[in-house]
This record gives C-alpha cells, sequence and structure tokens, in this order.
C-alpha cells in the first residue's frame, strides 16, 4: 500500500492535566476524503491544531509525506501544502475580497521587502500575477460580483467560500476544513459538499471535521472521536449502525 | 491616473513651490517642521494603520538620527552625509535587535514595551553626555548643503526637506501597495489566518519596524541640521507621543493623512499659543474631539463626508 500523506500515530495532549487527546492513531491517503466527527469537546479542533503546528503535541507523532513535523512551524507547513480553515470563518475583514484571495496567493512568489519599497519590475510583475490568480480565483468560486466589498460586509455561507478560495488559490494539497458547515443554511451546505467533492477530484486530500452527519457522507472514511479517543472508523454507514456512536450521538 | 487629478495635481504642486515665499518666515519654519514631522510619522503611520502596531518608541530612533548628525560633524568635522547614513545604520539594527524580542509582545503589552525603550533611551541621551553633551546638547551644527547650494533658511531647507517627505512617501506607498503590503494588513486582521496562508508575522513585524526607525533616524537628521543645536529634551518620552499623534489625527491607513497629521501637531500647538495661557487646554482638547469624532482620523472623516455628499447630488438627479 502507498505511504499515507498525512499518518498520526499514539498523538496525545492534554490541557492543565486534562487530557483531551488519548494515543489518536489514523491515516489520511493521498487523494482521499477523511472525516472526522466527535460531539463537542471530543478533541477535533485539538487535533487540527496539532497538523497544522498550533499546537505541540504532547505524545506520538505526526508523519506528512513520510517526514515527521517535528518542530515545523504553522508557516513551513503551509509552504508544504497543508492549508486549513477554521471553526469562526477567519476573514480579513477590512480588506476586499479580491484582496483576501490575493493573500492567499502571495506564498506562490518570493519578493524581498526591499523589492517592495523601492517596487521594482520583479516586484510589480509579482503582484500583477497575484492578482490574476485571485481575480481567476474570485470566477471559480462565484466572488466575483463580491470582490471589491469589504470582507466584513459577507454573509456567514459567502465568509465560508472565500475562506475555501483562499486556501485553494494556495494550492493545497492536503485541505483541512474546521467545521465548515457551522452557521449555514441547507442549500449552503449542499453547495459546499459539491465544492469539496470537486477539490477533491482536482486532487486535493481533504481532512474534514465536522458533527454534521449530512455533509459527513462525502468522506469515504470517518473517525468518530469521543473524549479524545477514537471509537469508531469506517464509511458513514458502518458509522451510523456502530452501537458505541448510537450511544454517543443518540443517547441509546 | 484619472485625468481629473492632474489639473490639482499640478496647482498642488504651484502652491507647494510658492508656499515659502508668500508664508511668513515663523510659518515657513513650521512647514518644515511639518516635513520632518511626515517622514517620522509615516514610520508610525505603516506599523499602525498596516500592522495594527501601537509604536511609542519613534523619539529614539529620531534622537539618534539627530546625534549621529550633530556628532559626526560637530565632533568629527564630517560631511553631513556621513551623519544621516551613520544615524540610519544605527537605528535599524537596533530597530531590529531590539525588535526581535519585543515584537512577540501584541497590543497594549507591545505598546508599553516600545514605551519603555524611548524613556530608556531618553535617559541614556541624557546620561552619556560625552557622546550628546547631556542637557547643554551639542551645537553649531552646519547647515546642508546640497551640490553647492547652502540650505541656510527655512524657504531654502523646505524644499529640501519636502523632497525627502515626498521621497519617503512614495516608498511606504510602494510598500503599502505591494505583496508584503497584503500580508501586513491582512495580519492586522487576523494574524491566525494569516499564519495558516504562510505569512510570517515576526519576520514582517520586524522588518516594518526596521523601515519605521529608518524613517524616524532621516527625520532626526533633517531636525538637527534645520535647527543647529540638540538637546535631550527633543528626544523625551513626549515626543514619542506626539509622534503617535500623527497617524491616529490624519489617518493612520492613509499616507496622505500623515501630511494632515503632521500639519496638526506643528501648526496648531503654534495658532493656539496666540490665546495664551490655555493654549495647552485647548489643544488637547482638539486632540480629544478628533480622535473620538473621527475614529479613522481627518482624512477619514473627509473621505466619509465625500461620499455621502456625492449620494445626495446622485440622489437629486434620480
Amino acid at each position: 500500500m502507498a505511504e499515507p500523506l498525512l499518518a498520526l500515530r499514539e498523538v496525545g495532549h492534554s490541557f492543565g492535566g486534562l487530557s483531551v487527546l488519548r494515543s489518536v492513531t489514523f491515516d489520511v491517503p493521498e487523494g482521499g476524503i477523511i472525516g472526522l466527527i466527535g460531539p463537542n469537546g471530543s478533541g477535533k479542533t485539538t487535533l487540527f491544531n496539532i497538523v497544522t503546528g498550533y499546537i505541540r503535541p504532547l505524545a506520538g507523532t505526526v508523519t506528512y509525506r513520510g517526514a515527521a513535523l517535528g518542530r515545523d512551524t504553522i508557516q513551513q507547513r503551509g509552504l508544504n501544502g497543508l492549508v486549513r480553515t477554521f471553526q469562526t470563518p477567519q476573514v480579513f475583514e477590512q480588506m476586499t475580497v479580491l484582496e483576501n484571495v490575493m493573500v492567499g496567493c502571495t506564498k506562490l512568489t518570493r519578493t524581498t521587502m526591499l523589492q517592495d519599497l523601492l517596487r521594482t519590475p520583479a516586484s510589480r510583475g509579482q503582484m500583477r500575477e497575484i492578482r490574476e490568480r485571485a481575480e481567476a480565483g474570485c470566477e471559480r468560486f462565484g466572488l466575483t460580483a463580491l470582490r471589491d466589498l469589504p470582507a466584513a460586509s459577507l454573509t456567514a455561507g459567502q465568509r465560508r467560500i472565500l475562506e475555501i478560495a483562499r486556501a485553494v488559490v494556495g494550492e493545497p494539497r492536503l485541505l483541512l476544513l474546521d467545521e465548515p458547515s457551522s452557521g449555514l443554511n441547507v442549500q449552503e451546505i449542499d453547495d459546499l459538499r459539491d465544492w469539496i467533492v470537486r477539490l477533491n477530484e482536482e486532487g486535493i486530500t481533504v481532512l474534514l471535521v465536522s458533527h454534521d452527519m449530512g455533509l459527513m457522507t462525502v468522506a469515504r472514511t470517518v473517525h468518530t472521536l469521543y473524549f479524545g479517543e477514537i471509537i469508531a472508523s469506517g464509511d458513514m454507514a458502518a458509522i451510523q449502525r456502530d452501537p458505541r456512536v448510537r450511544e454517543v450521538y443518540l443517547g441509546v | 491616473m484619472k485625468p481629473r487629478t492632474l489639473p490639482w495635481l499640478a496647482l498642488g504642486l504651484v502652491v507647494w513651490a510658492a508656499l515659502p515665499f508668500i508664508v511668513p518666515r515663523y510659518m515657513a519654519d513650521l512647514l518644515v517642521f511639518t516635513g520632518i514631522y511626515t517622514v517620522a510619522g509615516l514610520g508610525i503611520g505603516l506599523l499602525l494603520g498596516h500592522c495594527g502596531i501601537v509604536n511609542l518608541a519613534q523619539a529614539t530612533f529620531y534622537g539618534l538620527g539627530a546625534y549621529a548628525s550633530a556628532y559626526c560633524t560637530v565632533m568629527m568635522g564630517l560631511p553631513s552625509i556621513v551623519g544621516f547614513i551613520v544615524g540610519a545604520v544605527i537605528s535599524m539594527v537596533l530597530a531590529y535587535v531590539i525588535g526581535r524580542p519585543i515584537l512577540r509582545l501584541t497590543g497594549y503589552f507591545l505598546a508599553l514595551g516600545t514605551l519603555a525603550l524611548s524613556a530608556i533611551a531618553s535617559a541614556l541621551f541624557f546620561e552619556w553626555d560625552w557622546l550628546t553633551g547631556g542637557t547643554l546638547g551639542i551645537g553649531g551644527i552646519p547647515k546642508l548643503d546640497v551640490f553647492g547650494f547652502l540650505l541656510d533658511r527655512p524657504s531654502r531647507y523646505y524644499f529640501f526637506v519636502w523632497i525627502v517627505a515626498f521621497a519617503c512617501m512614495a516608498v511606504a506607498h510602494n510598500l503599502v501597495d505591494s505583496r508584503t503590503g497584503l500580508m501586513l494588513r491582512s495580519m492586522r486582521d487576523s494574524s491566525t489566518a494569516a499564519a495558516a496562508l504562510s505569512i510570517d508575522l515576526q519576520a514582517l513585524r520586524t522588518k516594518v519596524f526596521v523601515v519605521c526607525a529608518l524613517f524616524g533616524s532621516l527625520a532626526g537628521s533633517l531636525f538637527a541640521h534645520h535647527v543647529s543645536f540638540v538637546s535631550t529634551q527633543s528626544f523625551t518620552v513626549d515626543r514619542s507621543i506626539s509622534f503617535l499623534l500623527i497617524p491616529v489625527i490624519g489617518g493612520a491607513t492613509s499616507i496622505p493623512g500623515i501630511v494632515v497629521g503632521a500639519l496638526f501637531v506643528t501648526f496648531l500647538p503654534e495658532l493656539l499659543s496666540k490665546l495664551g495661557d490655555i493654549h495647552q487646554i485647548l489643544f488637547g482638547l482638539a486632540l480629544v474631539a478628533v480622535v473620538v469624532l473621527m475614529p479613522e482620523g481627518l482624512v477619514g472623516a473627509f473621505g466619509k463626508l465625500r461620499t455621502r455628499f456625492a449620494k445626495r447630488e446622485g440622489g437629486g438627479h434620480g
């Protein structure tokens, strides 16, 4: 079997003596859509923060493309193609929609501050490239009509799409979506589902965290996290039949 | 550029060129200070408006520039350009060395950190009298001589200072309008999300702090050659605060706003001083009024007013 894109081995973490993750082990295969469900406080976001480098795990290892992530910073992980979104969409509120997407493109080019201060041809060329990529990104995600509005004026659904667009223009290899359906209406969740499938077909591997069982049906494998432990894994149908999951979610 | 802005630009240029010859000498002097304060304020504006950083240490770099110019020209007899360069290099190195650790702080703590830097520097300027002359200061700093033109009057120095100020404004504009500018603003709006998009917050903040220090030092050197005498009282924490006021009053995200802010802090106290002892209270009230009533500064408030009028006009036609 091919090496997984992301592999977690025995990952554990605690906050102030309270254990939030206990020896979590699973793989995210290249090209897959992997889901992570679990009630509030089950450790999903902590796991995300560990994978993306916001928190260092107290135990276990995270391997990405065959190399341990270890002390890699958030930025290094991002440059290697590991990009996340947030539970509460984090748009750059005072910037326009287009500018938000442009920020997502900045990591693909390199200028030094000196070049930017002096507006050298290289600096101008890169800015033009960033703008073109961002415009194409807006077009693709249906944000063109909104592009000159400040991001602060967007609805929750539009913010979600903007956040995903901003992540995707940076050409991620592994896209980590944290509760992407929260605050969205039924139609918007449907659109979101379509986007996840489409992006995955283009070769982006997706790790999806949610407690929305409906959205989770896009995932090929779903792991259920409960009080920091994986209690069940499999496709969504199997998960829904699992007695422990039913107990946790439905209280039966 | 819009065709409509060109005549305005030409008019502005004519007014700018004529100004030092039509106003009284003391006003020409104030206009020189406006130019110097614009240079110092630009750096703080970049930090405040584009990085969300409150810098209360600009008097430190202003002082370094001024003392470097004073020491190099008066004590060592070197050409003035050396003073400018020495001040700039020392300021940038200091900004880098101090910026690395203190720029890890955020919000109020960072503001306090920069305030502490200004307080320490101000004490050192006083204590190291072998270098700075202490309270007696260093006098006899020569007037600048640019390609054989001796800039010995405010009306002459005015042009030099403002050409430097415009060049700095152009550089600041370049930065804001570049890839770096995008990254800075994203960091100001959400540092968490900026990090997720691979933006190295720490490195960026340090670099902008260094640019800010460069502007501060440049302004300090310009100041030293203008007044020909520098002493500790020009580089106190009070001065850092009045530098911070420049972008706060004018509008931190706007580059022309810095000029407006610099005009405010140079002209208003002078004009109010004619009213006698209450002038400081009046200046304080004006300051509070701007900050409370126009949170986006004078330029921001003007912009809002203009959109409101534009809307009204549009409504009238329809």
